[in-house]
């Protein structure tokens, strides 16, 4: 299944969740998104014929031993709206995976998330995770808390410190290609907007651990009946915009790395950056 | 037997005491004759004192003169004559015309007329031999001694023999006048004073005087201390224009300046200005016009270009040939030039952000060899962006300024899952395809906007791929997933030439991740080869040749799993990387990796020379093309003009040797082709080089009479002109004898000093005891 391209059951554009969870419960309020999706996906382009999953942009959800799934509408929402802004094809499965899965290497884009503080992985686990992210793989740590310094982001912090000893999660830089890789953003928001910096990690030139204080996934979540499952705080319905934009502009630089820092772009994104 | 006639003579002491009893014994003499002088304090004659003083110094003298033993030394003394050494210039210069070409008498060249010169001084260094020693030297940039009765014998010969030999006798590779003056001034025989040098040269000095003269040469010449007289050797062929140097880097990097030093040298020319042209196998690449003035001896000019492709290139600089020129060689210079890549320009272009995009990007970017433009399709028209334009940092896709304006500037253009249709881009695949045929590079690389998915069936642009793409309307995706393996070109080709070993290689290949699915094709072009390929026979990766382009189908956009996958089972990246690499340099041409080689034992040859090239003849698929046979085009780098010759056949290792006939000084470009059993092409290869005198010395071959001159001049010579006579030259003449015996006779040992001393003693007794004193 596909985000682009192809039509698709419904289910896994608002209601879908990783493909190990329990169905959603069929209602008349789902039937009505189900038929509205329908719509919107026949007016996008179709493409006849495309390779199967492996081809497309899928989520990898660490399974940890803690609260690993706290926003399930989360990702399969921001897949949505990475296929219906851009250009990437995506697919709306969510694979939630171990730290050891060979099956991660499959997914270059992993997600760490949880409210609550995050078990430290097994040592073969924190391997799995060192090799991962040392040969091309891109981990993204929302923390669903919002509380800076609270007890996932420090356990995220240890976790991360303990799968690559040496590396520091650091502020990453305003004016780094991560807030210009698809839109122009000036901060990093969430449901939340109480961490006021992202927080990284580079490995051969790229950044590969991003850590988000603010909720990202939880402004992009929906509740079973669509509508948003949390309020956006202090910004409201912008602040929400905004959280999407910075969710596409993270896997836009996962998959694109710092290809507008070419030479070809700065003049266009310093224009408009004054505007 | 009459004894030896002395001419000379003088004293000599015969004692053997050492020097310090000598002064014992005077200083105990002098003791005595003061002692015995108090004596005689009180005598009121000063005569009769005086008398006595005398006669007792007498008798001292005498006693020390015994001690001395005196005698007479007797010599046949000789006068020592002076030497003249006689330098005359051997170096290859001396060759050329002595009278410009245009003054109607028949050539001489410049050592024939050295040769008649010498011969019509000969009365006059026969009546200078009756003063002075006269060493005769050949010099070029060492001194040779010379036979004269061997060079008036050249000089009486004519036709071939005479031109024959007088070649032989010019032919050294330099010249340096003043090492040449200096170690003449230093041997010659008997170490006889110098009277003076002569030296008769064209004064085209290559060595420390090529400049002119200098201070520390001027020293030198001083040091000499004796005057040089320099014979101009033609000096009235003084209208030449040379190319003195031509200077330029070995090799230069392609689609980068390249800078041509050039210095020209003009006798003989009024203020005018004279085309100076750089040449490519006949083609002007670059021109300049430099104002040459008689004033002036030298210009300096730049020349610049910029090359288009790699390669191995003969290139030639000249000036036009001038009415009346003494030389005409020198007016083009000839060299080879090495273009390489300082980096592989690569045009990534992309239909969608994907993992596959993405891990080629990481590694191209990370490869210091690789200089890498990308446009990716971030957001296509049926996407909503949510957002004004403002607000993202897209740039619109500039297809024009791409593929039209800067594509040739590109090594390697890459379509990434790329569909060219929604960018209206069919109006440039005829200058792509174009591109690729003229030499550039291609890669298209699978997805579900690539191949026949992305509308190239039918256009230009799968004419130059090596696969047929499916008609419109037939299936272009196939998405059974597939485990590869190399395909019986993939087992030697260079892209897939992970590992060293055949067995260790495929086993690599068969490791590696499945693949998703592929782009299906509807067939292979004549050339294709397939490099890789499923296990039922699917081609996955296929190369072929276009033209002089080359161009590779990768039929899966999930190449990246080579990469990451691999690395997650264990393998590591090694493989996606390896192959990646080696896939640029091979679509690039990189000289390492080119099937068929021709390779020139040197860069420079000599004129005359015979030259061999050695070939190493392998099939585009890098198999030994045994039995092939060779044709070879030979290309003259200065008109363009090329030559047919037959070559060898090759043999069953695929190597030949390839023998050209000696040819003229020039630039030169093999090209040897290759052609298996069937009479089709097996392959080519091109190699430059350059046939040239080596050395300096034919490099400015001008007379320099002002140099000979200026040299003479510091020494207190003069110029000399053949008229001048030899005898009235003002050569330093050193008094200076030799001894040839010598004798001594001993003048103490007769009765005459005994019955002197007698004498004075006796004399000086009887007058004291005369006179009363004791």
């Amino acid at each position: 299944m596909r985000c682009k391209g192809r039509s698709r059951p419904l289910t896994h554009w608002y209601g879908a969740r990783p493909v190990n969870d329990d169905s959603p419960t069929p209602s008349r309020r789902r039937f009505l998104q189900g038929v509205l999706a329908t719509a919107l996906v026949a007016a996008l382009p179709r493409r006849a014929e495309a390779f199967g999953e492996a081809s497309r942009l899928s989520f990898a959800l660490l399974r940890h031993g803690g609260r690993w799934d706290v926003r399930p509408e989360g990702l399969p929402r921001l897949s949505w709206e990475i296929s219906r802004r851009t250009s990437i094809d995506t697919s709306p499965q969510v694979r939630p995976l171990g730290l050891a899965d060979p099956e991660l290497f499959h997914h270059p884009f992993a997600v760490l998330s949880s409210d609550q503080a995050v078990p430290m992985p097994s040592d073969a686990e924190l391997a799995g995770l060192r090799r991962y992210l040392s040969y091309g793989g891109f981990l993204f740590i929302d923390d669903a808390s919002a509380t800076p310094q609270g007890p996932f982001e420090q356990s995220a912090r240890a976790l991360v410190a303990a799968a690559l000893p040496g590396a520091q999660l650091k502020a990453i830089p305003r004016d780094h290609v991560l807030y210009k890789s698809f839109y122009l953003l000036s901060e990093p928001v969430g449901r939340a907007a109480v961490a006021p910096e992202l927080f990284g990690i580079e490995l051969g030139g790229r950044l590969a651990v991003v850590l988000c204080g603010n909720d990202l996934l939880g402004a992009l979540a929906r509740d079973p009946y669509g509508s948003w499952e949390f309020d956006a705080t202090p910004g409201g319905e912008p602040q929400r915009e905004h959280a999407i934009r910075l969710g596409v502009n993270l896997v836009m630089y996962s998959m694109c790395l710092d290809y507008k820092e070419d030479q070809v772009h700065i003049p266009f994104i310093m224009k408009r950056r004054r505007i | 037997m009459n004894g030896p006639a002395y001419n000379a003579w003088r004293l000599t002491a015969l004692t053997n005491l050492p020097s310090y009893a000598l002064g014992l014994i005077g200083l105990a003499l002098l003791a005595a004759l003061w002692l015995s002088t108090r004596g005689t304090v009180g005598e009121p004659s000063r005569g009769k004192r005086a008398l006595l003083t005398t006669l007792r110094a007498l008798a001292c003298l005498l006693v020390f003169a015994l001690v001395l033993e005196p005698g007479l030394e007797l010599r046949a003394e000789t006068r020592v004559r002076a030497r003249i050494a006689m330098l005359l210039d051997t170096s290859k210069s001396m060759r050329f015309a002595a009278q410009p070409a245009s003054s109607g008498s028949a050539q001489v060249s410049r050592m024939d007329a050295l040769l008649r010169w010498f011969a019509a001084k000969q009365p006059e260094l026969r009546e200078l031999s009756s003063r002075f020693q006269i060493d005769l030297y050949g010099f070029d940039k060492e001194i040779e001694p010379q036979d004269a009765p061997k060079l008036l014998a050249l000089n009486a010969t004519t036709g071939a023999a005479h031109a024959q030999q007088l070649e032989q006798l010019a032919a050294g590779n330099a010249t340096d006048l003043l090492s040449s003056l200096a170690a003449a001034a230093k041997s010659g025989s008997g170490g006889r004073p110098l009277a003076g040098l002569v030296i008769a040269s064209d004064g085209a000095d290559n060595a420390s005087l090529a400049e002119g003269m200098n201070k520390k040469a001027q020293e030198q010449l001083q040091q000499l201390a004796a005057p040089v007289f320099a014979l101009p050797i033609g000096a009235t062929a003084i209208k030449d224009l040379a190319l003195e140097r031509v200077r330029v880097d070995d090799f230069a990097f392609v689609r980068s300046p390249v800078k041509i030093a050039v210095r020209l040298a003009a006798r003989g020319f009024a203020h005018q200005m004279v085309p100076l042209t750089l040449k490519r196998e006949g083609q002007v690449i670059a021109e300049q016009r430099v104002l040459i003035d008689e004033k002036v001896p030298f210009t300096e000019a730049e020349l610049t270009f910029v090359p288009d492709r790699t390669g191995k290139f003969a290139f030639t600089v000249s000036v036009p040939v001038y009415d009346g020129e003494a030389i005409v060689e020198n007016n083009a210079k000839s060299f080879v030039l090495n273009v390489i890549r300082d980096r592989v320009r690569v045009l990534q272009v992309v239909g969608r952000p994907s993992w596959d995009e993405r891990f080629l990007r990481q590694l191209l970017k990370k490869d210091p060899n690789v200089d890498l433009i990308s446009f990716f399709i971030l957001r296509t028209p049926g996407d909503d962006s949510h957002s004004s334009q403002d607000e993202l940092s897209l740039i619109p896709f500039p297809t024009n300024e791409i593929f039209q304006e800067q594509l040739r500037t590109f090594d390697l253009v890459i379509f990434q899952n790329f569909n060219h249709r929604p960018y209206r881009m069919s109006q440039y695949l005829d200058g792509i395809a174009s591109y690729i045929r003229e030499g550039g590079a291609f890669a298209m690389i699978g997805g579900d906007q690539s191949f026949g998915a992305g509308d190239y069936s039918g256009s230009p642009l799968e004419e130059i791929l090596p696969v047929v793409l499916p008609a419109p309307g037939e299936p272009t995706i196939d998405e059974m997933p597939l485990q590869l393996q190399l395909g019986d070109a993939g087992k030697r080709h260079p892209i897939t030439e992970l590992l060293p070993g055949a067995a260790q290689n495929a086993a690599l290949w068969a490791g590696l991740p499945k693949l998703p699915g592929l782009n299906t094709i509807a067939g292979l072009r004549a050339n294709a080869q397939v490099l890789l390929q499923s296990s039922d026979g699917r081609p996955a990766l296929v190369v072929g040749e276009a033209g002089q382009g080359r161009s590779m189908a990768l039929l899966t956009d999930s190449s990246w799993m080579w990469s990451l996958v691999a690395a997650g089972e264990e393998l590591g990246p090694r493989a996606y990387e390896s192959f990646w690499h080696a896939a640029i340099r091979w679509l690039v041409r990189d000289p390492a990796l080119t099937p068929m080689r021709l390779h020139a034992e040197r860069a420079v040859y000599e004129p005359g020379e015979p030259i061999q090239l050695d070939a190493q003849v392998r099939g585009s698929d890098y198999g030994a093309s045994a039995g092939a046979a060779l044709s070879v085009q030979l290309f003259s780098g200065a008109s363009g003009a090329s030559a047919p010759f037959a070559g060898p056949i090759a043999g069953a290792d695929g190597n030949a040797t390839v023998q050209l006939p000696a040819l003229p000084a020039g630039a030169y470009r093999a090209q040897v082709i290759a052609r298996g059993a069937n009479g089709q092409v097996a392959g080519t290869a091109e190699e430059a080089f350059v046939v040239a005198p080596s050395g300096a010395e034919l490099e400015d071959v001008s007379p320099r009479p002002e140099l000979l001159e200026a040299l003479a001049k510091a020494t207190g010579g003069a110029r000399i002109s053949e008229s001048d006579s030899l005898t009235a030259l003002p050569f330093h003449d050193p008094n200076r004898v030799e001894v040839g015996q010598r004798t001594t006779r001993p003048l103490w040992d007769t009765w005459l000093v005994l019955l002197a001393l007698c004498l004075v003693v006796g004399s000086e007794w009887l007058l004291r005891r005369r006179w009363g004193y004791a």
